[in-house]
């Protein structure tokens, strides 16, 4: 898409917006494929006129969640709710949950124009205004001159505008995405996701999509549910996942991640963080005893400046590897049984730590948060 | 992989346990018969008890398909002997000469069967049982349908018997041509004709085989059948509820057997003969799904439920001429499936409009109506040739012309004769059916 | 593709199976054409056949009868086999499986003992209508001349839409579906305007073949006595009146003429719309659970069409066990000495059977792989050639070839065995095995297509030789296919008769469907013809089950693997 094009997107979007916002609410949302159960009692609320994006890995079960809301799969137990009311044991047809498939699904025995006017057709709209509004909203996903292609004919940025627009133009109550972008190119992709952010901005409407790219959700959504293994992990704005997960598989799926096993234990009244090599931090007094990680991020680790940060955790090893990442190199360092990733911003005046030198490092206690596995 | 392999063995163990059955022995006699198994397999059995070693093989072909077979394979020939009813058939084959001549050594067979020679003059092929022709009819057909025992040809061509009757064409069943040239030799060229196709007007059906005739009155897909005696006598006896009779109007005619020239076992061949033609031989005709007639008068003696045609139960008054059956062979077929064959729909039409007039016509007389149906019924028998012209032999020369080398050159076309046939009957049963119609709105 | 180097192995192959279809296939039908082009009375070349043909009435309604009753037979077909092939693929359906076997069924029943028993039972005094006159007076001629002849050809060939309707279906984007659903549509409106459309490719392949087959069938017409169409005419013809009379070949000619422009309109129609449609987490229509209504509803439509499509086969398990069956509802009684007869007797013909159609299925799949190597593997030049002329063969009646057969063979002895070729056992084979080609061509073809040419290169890259490649890494590959189209070609041979009723010089050289035909041709014989029908159909079935049953499992795995897929969300 040119800029012009995206101009127009930006600037039209309003004209199509004609519902309030309305909310999703999942309750104890379970779907089994026969004896295998893919998600396990999920519990969610997305709010009117929110982008919210399910993460997770391959198998996660974002996709079927998702799917789950616009009526596909196995009928899952417990309730959906689409603003106040329950579409749980509604046909997909009735539903009016707009969705963006990973493939697009355009059919390919029809035309741009056929595929778009499609979900016009089958509410029994007045022809004429079937006319009026396809015009419309192939002019701003900029594709009126393409309407009488084959999908086949197009390019995969095309596609995607096509599959858009005819999931908007039926004005649907909520939009759902399924890895909309992953079939794009790298540029296109980056391109695509602010204008879509853009195009949710303008339109309102509440959009979820699914994802596997966490710079992808945390560039798009203003929330974010992380799933794994069939259950929600977490749930919160992308900042608040990256700085404070609440666990072990959230730390690690977005961003890297220093982690360090040990255990909380009691020391009088205060309560201490004990890790290998005698490492230790103290920690609150709130904090419950038994195992648990020390989890830190490799870009508040600093190296040789031990003196300076007194209230710190402190590691003496050799630097392993040094990889130049452009904004930063990162070194791995072996400390004793640990290998710590350190970040270090990169300064043309500084020169890179040599693998195998002897190094320092320590990490702020404020940055370091302990995590149950 | 492994299951192709498998697959590969299995299709090669099949192939080697297979094999043995597969080559052609010096002991084994091949027949080429029309016959149906239930016959051929009685004296093969018979006959191999006999002779032990010699294996008879029975190759299958309507009679029509055998003269063919016999007739493409002349140059290789690996047939010994023909077998089949038609004796047009064997006239042809004599004609072409593929058949050897043959003394027959038994002895106290007649030489006539009703007036029919019971064998070929010049030796090439013998009679060893005869067949009459008539109809058959399933009792619980006709008992449902409520309609009466048909006695004669005639009574065929009678309203009442509209959509129940199945013939076979003579173009594909030797013994259907049989039955239809003894009609047009009994009755004449034109009443013959007259009479065939007024039963046309009146068949449910022309089947492809002969023994389609008889399958169909079993089954009960049609009540009455015009059949060869044996198919009547046979499923009777198979048990099916049918019964055969003679119409006056019929023939003896002899069913043949003749050895192929250049045949590979002479011998063999001979041997078969003798023994088809014995008293034992002859006595097997009377096995209940055979039922044909013995040659032999002594063997009536053992089946006093089959008429005896050498004591005159069997009142074959038409002496069959085989040379003006030759003569016109092909023609024949061809004037038959021309006018009812392939115009059987257009027959129908004509004919029953034609009935449901002239029973309008006995309620309500009207001289007018009377004779717009008599001359419909005159449309209906027209024939398009008249009988000098059928044994005419330039004429019947197109229908059985055969280039035998490419400097061959005959003179007309087929399909040129028969489509002016065809436009011929067409034309008149179209104008049948108004007439007839016209005379029943006259009645109206 | 694969640079051939040093590809004289692959030459010599492609030689051979060209001579092979020369001289088996291109040879005997070009003798046929020649003698529709030559004056019947000069022997010079002429189309005055032709006039003649077009000239006459007869042949001009034989003509559109062929039309209409093909055309006919595929709408009726349709309707059986749409239900059929949606239901199965589209839903939750216990024992598809089995419904798609029985659905096959059809094909493979042998020809006379399939129209008596549809007599039996559908005929103008068979059982249906003997209850309905007697219980309401009136009776429904589905039998009578062309009805009866549409009603059998739909129900014989019904399984061709279904087998390439049910592909198709499988292939669609599960997403292509659901996006419709998605928005608003559902039912009969989301079938017809999106997944019947897809799937049109695969049914117009389907019902093409169902067109040729019937214009060009010569068994059933004959068999209802319906004289008025082509092909009975050519067999008609030729029988009755001479192997010299043009009109056979000129309406030989039309047939052939015309069922390789059906081939043609088909593969025209379908070029560039084969939509490529499996995607990553898409994988076929989603089976979907019914309601117990839906459920209930479904199995009535499925058992009514597979009622109506097994009827010939019911009859004949009724004449086989039946004493007499006439002008009643059912047999007057039942007996099992029809099966004794057949087993005292008659399994010759099976072991002919077993042996021929297994010859021809083997040699089928041999030069079928041979084939779509060649085409799709290698530059042979000309190497299209091979794929037309294996296809053609599909358009080739058999009474065609087996007249061919004899005109070309009649006087050429086969040494040692002392017969002419024509009459050797071995001409069987070889018919049933051109006859049964495309069939074979088809699924080798798309089986080899499956194979990614880098698993091949991948054994060059490691040293292999081309022919060592083709046995340890392709044909095992395409072992699925391979395996289908010998099936397919087995079972269809198995009760091919239009071609070896021409050509069995002997009785113990004659395989199943020839013997039913004699026994069927006299008044006791009928029982035991119907027992051995049961038997070959019974043969056939098993086979075709247990090679279902077998590619089945190797799907089986592939779809659990798809859905575990799905369920993990790509």
């Amino acid at each position: 898409m040119n800029e012009v094009q995206a101009h127009a997107l930006h600037g039209r979007a309003a004209t199509i917006q004609a519902r309030r916002a309305e909310s999703i609410r999942l309750e104890g949302v379970s779907v089994a494929f026969g004896e295998q159960e893919v998600l396990r009692d999920v519990h969610l609320e997305i709010l009117p006129g929110e982008f919210f994006a399910f993460l997770g890995p391959s198998g996660s079960g974002k996709s079927t969640l998702l799917r789950a809301i616009a009526g596909f799969g196995p009928p899952p137990r417990g309730r959906i709710l689409i603003g106040e009311e329950d579409v749980t044991h509604k046909p997909a047809w009735a539903r009016n949950v707009g969705m963006v498939f990973q493939s697009y699904a355009l059919w390919p025995h029809m035309t741009v124009w056929r595929n778009v006017a499609f979900g016009l057709e089958e509410r029994g709209v007045d022809r004429a205004v079937i006319r009026e509004r396809v015009g419309r909203i192939l002019e701003l996903v900029g594709l009126a001159e393409l309407a009488h292609r084959r999908p086949s004919q197009l390019s995969g940025g095309q596609q995607q505008r096509v599959a858009l627009a005819r999931t908007l133009v039926v004005e649907p109550r909520v939009l759902l995405l399924d890895e909309p972008l992953s079939n794009l190119d790298a540029n296109l992709r980056v391109q695509m996701r602010r204008e879509l952010k853009e195009l949710q901005r303008r339109l309102g409407i509440t959009t979820v999509f699914v994802t596997h790219d966490q710079e992808e959700a945390n560039t798009t959504a203003d929330r974010i549910a992380v799933l794994d293994a069939g259950t929600i992990r977490q749930v919160g704005p992308p900042v608040e996942l990256y700085d404070r997960p609440r666990e072990l598989f959230v730390a690690t799926f977005l961003g890297s991640a220093n982690l360090i096993p040990g255990e909380v234990v009691a020391e009088g009244a205060a309560r201490v963080f004990r890790g290998p090599d005698g490492l230790q931090l103290p920690v609150d007094g709130a904090e419950p005893l038994g195992r648990a990680w020390a989890f830190f991020r490799p870009e508040h680790v600093r190296l040789g400046e031990a003196s300076q940060e007194a209230n710190g955790m402190l590691f003496r090893g050799v630097i392993r590897r040094a990889e130049f990442l452009g904004a930063h190199v990162r070194y791995t360092l072996a400390a004793g049984a640990l290998e710590l990733l350190v970040d270090a911003p990169h300064d043309p005046n500084v020169p890179m730590v040599a693998e195998g030198a002897e190094v320092r490092a320590v990490v702020p206690t404020r940055l370091v948060r302990l995590l149950r596995a | 992989m492994v299951q192709l392999r498998r697959l590969a063995g299995t299709a090669t163990a099949v192939l080697l346990f297979a094999a043995p059955a597969m080559g052609a022995g010096e002991n084994q006699l091949v027949v080429v018969t029309s016959f149906p198994k239930d016959l051929t397999n009685v004296f093969k059995q018979a006959f191999e008890e006999r002779n032990p070693g010699v294996t008879v093989e029975m190759l299958k072909k309507k009679t029509t398909a055998g003269v063919k077979y016999i007739q493409e394979t002349a140059a290789n020939n690996t047939s010994d002997i023909f077998w089949a009813s038609a004796p047009d058939a064997f006239e042809v084959l004599k004609g072409d000469g593929l058949l050897a001549r043959y003394e027959v050594k038994a002895t106290g067979i007649p030489d006539k069967i009703g007036a029919f020679p019971l064998n070929d003059p010049e030796g090439y092929y013998k009679g060893f049982a005869a067949s009459g022709y008539g109809f058959m009819w399933n009792t619980r057909y006709l008992k449902a349908k409520k309609l009466p025992v048909p006695e004669e040809w005639e009574d065929l061509t009678k309203a009442v018997y509209f959509g129940h009757v199945g013939m076979s064409a003579p173009s594909r069943s030797g013994t259907t041509h049989l039955t239809v040239e003894t009609v047009l030799q009994g009755l004449g060229w034109e009443r013959g004709w007259a009479l065939w196709k007024r039963i046309g007007g009146n068949l449910k059906t022309v089947t492809e085989r002969s023994f389609g005739v008889p399958s169909g009155v079993n089954s009960g897909e049609f009540g009455i059948g015009v059949v060869i005696d044996f198919f009547g006598f046979s499923s009777k006896a198979s048990g099916y509820p049918v019964e055969f009779r003679y119409p006056s109007t019929t023939t003896l005619v002899p069913a043949n057997i003749a050895i192929i020239d250049n045949a590979p076992h002479p011998d063999l061949a001979a041997a078969f003969i003798e023994f088809v033609l014995s008293p034992e031989g002859q006595e097997l005709l009377l096995d209940p799904k055979i039922r044909r007639l013995p040659v032999r008068p002594e063997i009536y003696e053992r089946a006093p439920d089959l008429p005896n045609p050498f004591a005159g139960e069997i009142g074959a008054s038409v002496y069959f001429d085989v040379k003006k059956s030759k003569a016109r062979y092909n023609l024949v077929n061809s004037l038959f499936d021309v006018m009812i064959t392939y115009r059987l729909d257009d027959l129908r039409a004509a004919v029953g409009a034609l009935h449901e007039a002239e029973a309008a016509l006995a309620a309500n007389p009207n001289e007018e109506a009377a004779k717009l149906v008599a001359r419909g019924w005159e449309l209906v028998d027209a024939v398009p040739i008249d009988e000098a012209r059928s044994l005419d032999p330039e004429f019947a020369a197109i229908f059985t012309k055969k280039r035998r080398k490419a400097t061959d050159v005959v003179t007309g076309r087929q399909a040129e004769v028969e489509r002016e046939w065809d436009a011929f009957v067409q034309a008149n049963y179209a104008e049948a059916r108004r007439l007839a119609e016209q005379a029943l709105a006259l009645l109206r | 593709m694969v640079s051939v180097r040093g590809h004289y192995g692959a030459w010599a192959v492609a030689l051979a199976v060209l001579a092979f279809l020369l001289l088996f296939l291109v040879i005997p039908v070009a003798q046929v054409i020649y003698v529709a082009f030559q004056h019947p009375n000069t022997g010079a070349f002429t189309f005055v056949n032709f006039v003649d043909f077009f000239r006459n009435a007869l042949f001009r309604e034989s003509f559109f009868n062929s039309l209409y009753v093909a055309s006919m037979s595929v709408v009726v077909a349709t309707l059986f086999a749409v239900p059929l092939a949606y239901f199965t693929t589209r839903f939750d359906f216990g024992a598809a499986a089995l419904i798609q076997t029985l659905g096959v069924i059809p094909l493979i029943m042998p020809p006379f003992v399939g129209a008596v028993a549809m007599q039996m039972i559908f005929g103008a005094n068979g059982s249906i209508n003997l209850l309905l006159d007697e219980y309401f007076g009136f009776t429904i001629p589905f039998m009578e001349g062309l009805n009866g002849v549409i009603l059998v050809q739909s129900i014989h060939y019904f399984p061709f839409i279904l087998i390439n309707l049910a592909a198709s279906l499988q292939n669609i984007d599960r997403s292509m579906e659901e996006a419709a659903q998605n928005l608003g549509a559902h039912g009969f409106r989301l079938f017809r305007r999106i997944v019947f459309p897809l799937a049109m490719p695969g049914y117009a392949a389907g019902a093409a073949l169902v067109f040729l087959k019937v214009f060009d069938d010569l068994g059933t017409p004959l068999l209802l006595n319906v004289n008025n169409m082509l092909a009975p005419q050519a067999y008609l013809r030729i029988s009755s009146i001479g192997i010299n009379d043009p009109m056979g070949y000129v309406i030989s000619v039309i047939l052939v003429a015309f069922s390789l422009f059906a081939l043609w309109v088909s593969f025209f129609l379908t070029r560039g719309r084969d939509y490529a449609m499996v995607e990553k987490g898409g994988g076929g229509l989603g089976r979907r659970e019914l309601g117990p209504l839906g459920r209930l509803g479904a199995w009535l439509v499925v058992l009514l069409i597979l009622l109506i499509v097994l009827t010939p086969h019911i009859g004949l398990l009724l004449l086989s066990f039946g004493t007499i069956w006439s002008f009643s509802v059912l047999p007057d009684g039942y007996t099992l000495a029809h099966y004794e007869e057949v087993f005292s007797t008659a399994l010759p013909y099976v072991r002919n059977t077993v042996l021929y159609a297994g010859l021809a299925a083997l040699l089928d799949v041999v030069l079928a792989t041979a084939i779509a190597y060649i085409v799709w593997r290698t530059d042979v030049p000309g190497r299209r050639i091979l794929d037309y002329l294996g296809t053609a063969a599909v358009a080739i009646p058999g009474v065609v070839l087996g007249i061919g057969y004899l005109r070309v063979f009649h006087e050429l002895p086969v040494p040692f065995v002392g017969t002419p070729l024509a009459s050797w056992w071995v001409i069987i084979v070889v018919a049933l095995t051109v006859r049964r080609l495309p069939y074979a061509l088809r699924a080798c073809t798309a089986a080899l297509q499956q194979v990614s040419v880098s698993l091949e290169e991948a054994a060059f890259n490691l040293g292999a030789k081309r022919l060592r490649t083709v046995r340890r890494i392709v044909v095992p590959l395409m072992a699925g296919g391979i395996m289908a189209g010998f099936v397919t070609a087995f079972a269809t041979a198995a009760v091919e008769l239009s071609a070896t009723i021409m050509l069995v010089a002997r009785e113990s050289d004659a395989p199943v469907a020839y013997g039913i035909y004699v026994y069927m041709q006299t008044a006791a014989g009928r029982g035991p013809g119907a027992a051995l029908g049961v038997l070959a159909v019974v043969m056939v079935g098993v086979a075709t089950y247990l090679s279902h049953r077998f590619v089945e499992r190797g799907r089986r795995v592939e779809e659990a693997d798809r859905r575990l897929a799905v369920a993990q969300g790509a």
